[in-house]
């Protein structure tokens, strides 16, 4: 498939006219990636009779100096160097009339420390393109010397567990529900009870902003008087995140200056506020000496599917580079969409400083983070206690676990659901760390520690047959095989 | 009330045998291990005294069992803490942090507010005087 | 005290009625072991049986605890007593490895320290120096070679002393976290253990190292060169036969260390001669083999070391 079809080069190349894509310079299979070249890694669906290689050729014209004609212009250029170049392009194992199309993309394409400008190439005019039926954005290989262009996580892990002095275990957190129509006063009662409970931190769910039912100063006010509240009686630092999305930049840094002023470690943004915001407040938040935590609001209608949009990893990485310390990347167990090979591959994105290419977790480049810091991969939705040896497991140490309704739907009450997951989890560190089975006896090891916590057995009782078997849409394409013995 | 810092405060006071377990665990990591220990364990006080220097290159956990019994005797009255520290690129920070000695009486914490513009509070977390015992 | 994890778990599950000796030597790594020291040293034989009854008692101790025989942890450290160079590093290497096959220590490293790494030089310098090693050897050996010069009889205020409190206290009653081996000359040590019977009573083991015998000595040679890539001529294997014969009867000599350096001067003499003589080719004959005049070209034929010379083995 990777033939070459012959790049039109010299006058010949810009007679007035249309050409096709693949014969203007989008197509170079010869062409080997400049260390300093961003790759993009494009799941291409051509209309029906269209050329995969000239569809994928389209694509890297159209991200870069392409338009549909051939214009006089481009000589006035270094065309070559602009052109993003399509090397490489795959059948999709086990997924025909779909292929894998590389494109290398110069440096010089893009403005430094910026994911607008970047995200305006690569999932700019493209994804409408007419000649294909889908579009999907698979993953991206940055070069260090872009990646060095970000200022990276406002705080990242190490220097967050620093400033919250806790380490060795996940940090747990609750998001309060219901999350619409509680009054700042009630709502601040909820933060209080999960965090003197034992949680670490609060969450404002993601629409949570200025409502008639409860505006954010109150909010703000009532929280930080539930979290102090709460360090006080438990000796230990605390957290919740104050949502600051709003409407402008104005209202957000408005929100964002009184959070700090309240002495909260932590606000919070959404997804929803677009890249530039993200930055700017990351920007802030570095400034300021505050956690930002990142929710993935919106995400799902661009990330699920397979054919068409972008995928979650592809987001995470731009996410490191914009600077954000939290980020939700799934929960594999939980109520939303998450393969687990596939959510490892966005916790590695988060969290290493070097990706190696690993395929089977759809983990197409080497990636190296150059020492940007790491970011906090957060789980959220529908997990519980009894799930606290696979959810170890399958995430790790450095990772915030968010009990929601696991927190407040206990039937003993807020703080008993906020202790029985602290001492699940206490338990299940303890466990691991002396060199136990814990995966296997993780039911054992939460039934002994529930002989002396109440809460615990509650909660064990009441969600041990709570669990979210669906098929993941979002897996990845290359599952491992045996080499045969010869 | 009982001061829950550290990553097994929610359990039962760990045992010897526990605690030399978690100190085999951070050694086989290849981890210096310290011990610490304060009167004042307010949740900003980031710097509790050092028992000697950090261990590093022990094998066996018994080194710093031995050393922190010693630390016991002397400091029996306090809170003691262990830590784990992974100098490894990329981290360079403690890998873990845990109590394993509290005070007869622990400290107690109180919240002093003091109201300034409008609605807001400036909060201060203060160390709650210890009750007058009888003569 | 401490629980001691392993030894609890060997005991954890319901005894046997009868013990496989065999499968249990051979888990315990006991054979191989064995097997390695035999390959390592050269002729030793006593100290080979000596070790060999050790690793015997040791098992079977370890078959009677599990049995339910005894309870105490039993005592295990030891001395050796011999002249330099006659193999004790390597025993003590391999000792940890039996010791920790049985499960009688727990990690099986071996940290071996001379006076000056546990004493100090000033008051309150010893104690943190002899408790820093003490914790890295935790769970293995700790071999104090030359042990005499802890002691110091002329200066009763000397801080030898004090690591000699400390490392009794520990040996007495941490038994199950290290074993002490203390090693030296046998006078000296004797000598010793005559002053200090606190270490006398602590040690449940005494192995001598035997001088090496001459025809060992060059059959230990030998060896070396062949894993340098050398060997002798003829000529050369006799010339080095009246080398050692020479050399035992002069200052400083220490056995299997004194073979070495003589070794290691013979290829440099080897080296000289050889391109003494740039114009000629060279075979491979020519670059592995030693000739007579690079063994008789060492001062040992002319008479040999003067006195108070400089360290041991360094003029060989």
């Amino acid at each position: 498939m990777n033939a070459h079809t012959g790049t039109i080069r010299g006058k010949e190349r810009y007679r007035s006219g249309v050409m096709e894509y693949k014969r203007m310079g989008y197509w170079e299979p010869d062409y080997v990636p400049k260390d300093t070249d961003v790759i993009a890694l494009f799941r291409v669906t051509p209309q029906d009779g269209v050329d995969p290689i000239e569809a994928s050729a389209a694509v890297a014209g159209e991200s870069s100096t392409a338009t549909w004609t051939v214009v006089w212009t481009d000589r006035l250029t270094a065309a070559e160097k602009y052109r993003a170049k399509c090397y490489r392009v795959d059948e999709v194992p086990g997924s025909p009339g779909q292929y894998f199309a590389y494109i290398a993309y110069d440096l010089d394409l893009f403005e430094p420390g910026s994911i607008a400008n970047l995200t305006a190439s690569i999932i700019g005019n493209v994804f409408g393109f007419k000649p294909l039926k889908a579009l999907r954005l698979e993953d991206m290989r940055l070069p260090v010397a872009y990646v060095k262009t970000f200022q990276g996580p406002a705080t990242g892990i190490v220097v967050e567990r620093e400033r919250l002095d806790k380490f060795g275990r996940p940090l747990l957190g609750a998001t309060i529900k219901p999350k619409l129509g509680l009054s700042g006063r009630n709502y601040g009662r909820v933060v209080y009870e999960a965090l003197k409970g034992g949680l670490d931190f609060t969450k404002d769910d993601e629409n949570i902003n200025s409502q008639p039912f409860m505006h954010w100063r109150d909010r703000f006010l009532y929280c930080m008087e539930g979290v102090n509240r709460a360090q006080a009686a438990s000796g230990e630092v605390k957290g919740t995140y104050l949502n600051v999305t709003a409407a402008t930049m104005e209202d957000m840094y408005e929100r964002a200056e009184f959070a700090k002023e309240l002495g909260s470690c932590v606000v919070m943004i959404d997804l929803v506020i677009g890249y530039t915001a993200i930055q700017s407040m990351a920007k802030w938040a570095r400034r300021n000496d505050i956690i930002l935590h990142l929710h993935r609001a919106g995400h799902s209608t661009y990330t699920r599917q397979k054919s068409h949009g972008v995928s979650f990893r592809v987001i995470a990485k731009w996410m490191r580079l914009a600077g954000v310390d939290h980020i939700h990347a799934g929960t594999v167990v939980g109520k939303l969409e998450g393969d687990p090979n596939t959510t490892r591959g966005y916790y590695d994105i988060c969290r290493e400083d070097f990706n190696p290419l690993k395929l089977e977790h759809g983990i197409f480049f080497e990636q190296s983070w150059a020492s940007l810091n790491k970011l906090m991969p957060v789980a959220s939705g529908g997990i519980h206690a009894g799930q606290m040896h696979q959810l170890l497991d399958l995430l790790g140490e450095d990772v915030v676990l968010q009990f929601g309704g696991g927190t407040i739907g206990h039937p003993m009450g807020i703080q008993a659901g906020a202790t029985a997951n602290r001492v699940a989890l206490e338990a299940m560190i303890l466990a691991r760390n002396e060199g136990r089975d814990y995966v296997h006896e993780g039911p054992e090891i939460l039934a002994k520690a529930a002989q002396t916590c109440t809460p615990l057995k509650a909660a064990l009782d009441v969600w041990k047959d709570v669990t979210f078997n669906y098929q993941s849409t979002d897996t990845p394409d290359f599952v491992p095989t045996a080499l045969a013995a010869v | 009330m009982k001061l829950t810092q550290g990553c097994f405060s929610f359990l039962p006071d760990l045992t010897d045998d526990q605690i030399y377990k978690q100190v085999q665990y951070c050694l086989a990591k290849g981890w210096a291990v310290n011990i610490e220990f304060t009167d004042d364990p307010h949740p900003r006080n980031t710097y509790w005294e050092m028992w000697g220097l950090p261990m590093f290159d022990l094998q066996d956990a018994a080194g710093v069992m031995l050393e922190l019994k010693e630390c016991r005797r002397v400091y029996g009255d306090r809170y003691i803490r262990i830590s784990g520290f992974d100098s490894s690129h990329g981290w360079e920070s403690a890998k873990i942090s845990f109590i394993v000695n509290r005070p007869p009486q622990e400290t107690e914490f109180e919240l002093v507010r003091h109201e300034v513009a409008g609605r807001a509070v400036r909060y201060t977390t203060v160390r709650r005087p210890a009750p007058p015992t009888a003569p | 005290m401490l629980d001691l994890p392993h030894a609890k778990d060997a005991d954890a599950g319901e005894l046997p009625a009868a013990f496989d000796l065999r499968k249990e030597a051979e888990a315990a790594g006991i054979t191989e072991t064995l097997g390695q020291l035999d390959q390592e040293l050269i002729g030793l034989k006593p100290v080979k049986s000596r070790v060999r009854q050790i690793a015997s008692l040791l098992l079977i101790e370890r078959i009677r605890q599990r049995a339910g025989l005894v309870s105490a942890p039993p005592t295990l450290h030891m001395s050796f007593t011999g002249n330099p160079g006659t193999g004790k590093t390597t025993v003590a290497l391999r000792m940890a490895k039996i010791l920790h096959g049985l499960g009688f220590v727990r990690r099986g490293q071996v940290i071996s320290v001379t006076r000056d790494d546990l004493v100090g030089q000033y008051i309150g310098h010893t104690a943190p120096k002899t408790k820093e090693i003490l914790k890295k050897a935790m769970g293995g050996v700790l071999f104090i070679d030359e042990a005499y010069y802890l002691h110091r009889p002329d200066n009763e205020r000397d801080y030898g002393q004090e690591a000699i409190e400390i490392l009794l206290q520990v040996m007495e009653n941490q038994r199950e976290d290290l074993v002490v081996i203390l090693a030296g000359y046998g006078e000296r040590m004797t000598s010793f253990f005559a002053s200090n019977p606190g270490f006398r009573s602590r040690i449940a083991h005494h192995i001598e190292f035997p001088d090496y015998s001459e025809a060992e000595l060059l059959v230990i040679a030998e060896l070396m060169l062949r894993e340098r890539g050398y060997k002798f001529d003829a000529s050369a294997r006799e010339a080095f036969a009246r080398y050692i014969a020479l050399r035992r009867t002069q200052p400083f000599f220490s056995n299997a260390r004194s073979i070495r350096n003589a070794v290691d001067r013979i290829r440099l003499r080897q080296a000289d001669r050889l391109v003494s003589d740039l114009d000629r080719m060279l075979d491979i004959a020519d670059l592995e083999t030693i000739d007579s005049a690079d063994v008789l070209a060492s001062r040992v034929f002319s008479g040999g070391l003067i006195a108070g010379g400089g360290p041991a083995g360094s003029t060989d």
